[in-house]
């Protein structure tokens, strides 16, 4: 049985529908990436996965047998259900959005001094260091985020994602605004965490190269719509679908316009 | 409705509370006592003349001391609460809005309500009152300053009369009315926060818009009070 799966999953905002009838499955501890142009309702996607959207009613999320479409926040109860859906979530937000009043140090600790459980101050602090050590800012526990470079401020953001050691990190756009060099560390990050933590991570982006380094299984989203089944990576990257020539060999005419 | 119920249940985030008090008292502090410090010092420099030609020096400061009381401090310390405090805190909420902040706290399962808008409503409600305080002094000690020593009146009529009329209902109003301005200013500064769309001029524009809409709030809220009040004589 899949982690999660999208039934028919649609999403509008007014008139214009941002997606539609998504259908796919990831499995547990595996990578996903979901590729597609900017503006195609790549980010909506994962923001009803993690309940930051409410999607169209007639579809399904099920995340770890949890229908996150299907809940109401205004209920106390689906409330907390959400919660123990997205405790098993890490986000990596495109900008990064560490707290800009506390430290790179007490944005890591947050989710462990907020749902940590009985984590001692001790072990926040072990857990902290050995995270920012991960991402080679063990140095930088006592800095504000406005004192970081934007590769430092998305490395401690990451650092922040994978603090608890979640099921799965969402990443949107990890390489949005960084140099190739910042770019490809973050990319092996992801790969390492998934190595040593068995961490899964669901990956939106809209570069290649980083979906062909990351592998795992891939779909393009296109004006909302998965243009090829979502599959692996290997069998995508072979596939003549013209959508998928068109984004891999970086073509401006076929399908894929410019909105 | 949300933001009430979450005043009263649980989880409550404490550290933010006291921070949020703490930057909102040193925030407002000195703009509060200076906006109200000179409406004393006013009320006295416009009264000695005129009571002094009708042989009724005594009665300045009991009128001073109604005038700050029951109207000036409760109303100029809430004012510039909603200025102060009220565009700090819908500027912070905004800004987290717009930089994926508060969707950083729904994600971590911390309940952005709970963690950013009810501290600050907390906040307003407690520190409002608290520069009230201050600032009836302030108000107060600008009045003699002017009535006493440049002003001349006597030092003796102008302390035994100066709480005269001022009776210990006047003093819960004052501190009421400057919780309930303190909570509107809250909950304005807070939702507008959280609807903030459009990067830093949103931002602006939920500070701005937080800062028009309280005082206008206000000022019409005291505006009625007061006439309820005199309606019921309290």
């Amino acid at each position: 049985m899949p982690a999660i799966e999208f039934r028919n999953v649609s999403k509008s905002f007014g008139d214009r529908q941002i997606l539609k009838s998504i259908s796919l499955t990831i499995d547990e501890g595996s990578i996903a990436v979901i590729l597609g142009p900017s503006g195609t309702g790549k980010s909506v996607l994962i923001r009803c996965l993690i309940g930051l959207l409410k999607p169209d009613p007639g579809g399904q999320i099920l995340v770890f047998g949890t229908d996150v479409a299907a809940i109401d926040e205004r209920r106390r109860a689906d409330r907390l259900k959400l919660y123990a859906v997205r405790k098993r979530f890490g986000m990596l937000f495109q900008d990064g959005a560490l707290f800009d009043d506390m430290t790179v140090g007490e944005n890591v600790a947050f989710p462990m001094r907020h749902h940590g459980g009985r984590m001692r101050e001790s072990e926040i602090k072990a857990r902290v260091a050995d995270k920012l050590a991960r991402v080679g800012l063990k140095d930088a526990v006592e800095k504000m985020p406005s004192e970081l470079s934007g590769g430092m401020r998305k490395r401690a953001a990451f650092a922040r994602a994978i603090a608890m050691e979640p099921d799965f990190v969402l990443c949107d756009e990890p390489s949005s605004g960084l140099d190739p060099v910042m770019a490809a560390t973050l990319d092996e990050l992801i790969l390492e965490m998934h190595r040593e933590l068995n961490i899964g991570f669901i990956v939106i982006t809209h570069d290649t190269a980083e979906a062909r380094l990351l592998g795992g299984r891939m779909g393009l989203l296109n004006k909302g719509e998965l243009v090829v089944p979502f599959d692996a990576t290997d069998k995508v990257l072979r596939s003549n679908h013209p959508a998928i020539r068109q984004f891999f060999d970086r073509q401006k005419d076929g399908p894929i316009q410019v909105v | 409705m949300n933001v009430l119920w979450c005043v009263f249940t649980g989880p409550r985030y404490w550290g933010e509370l006291v921070r949020m008090m703490d930057v909102l008292a040193r925030r407002c502090l000195i703009p509060v006592g200076l906006a109200v410090a000179p409406v004393g010092a006013v009320i006295s420099l416009q009264g000695v003349e005129a009571f002094r030609e009708f042989g009724a020096e005594g009665m300045l400061s009991p009128m001073l001391g109604t005038s700050v009381f029951r109207q000036y401090s409760p109303m100029l310390a809430s004012v510039m609460v909603a200025a102060q405090a009220g565009s700090s805190i819908s500027a912070r909420i905004g800004t987290m809005k717009v930089r994926g902040q508060i969707d950083a706290l729904a994600v971590m399962s911390v309940d952005p309500v709970r963690y950013v808008v009810v501290p600050g409503l907390i906040a307003c409600i407690v520190v409002t009152p608290l520069l009230n305080v201050i600032t009836t002094i302030l108000g107060l000690a600008s009045g003699w300053l002017f009535a006493v020593p440049i002003g001349g009146i006597n030092h003796g009529i102008f302390m035994a009369n100066l709480f005269a009329e001022i009776t210990p209902m006047d003093l819960w109003v004052g501190l009421g009315k400057c919780m309930v301005f303190g909570g509107a200013v809250g909950i304005i500064a807070g939702y507008l926060g959280l609807r903030t769309t459009g990067g830093a001029e949103g931002v602006g524009r939920a500070a701005n818009n937080t800062v028009v809409a309280t005082i206008l709030l206000i000022t019409l809220a005291d505006y009625a009070l007061g006439l309820l009040l005199l309606a019921l004589q309290i």
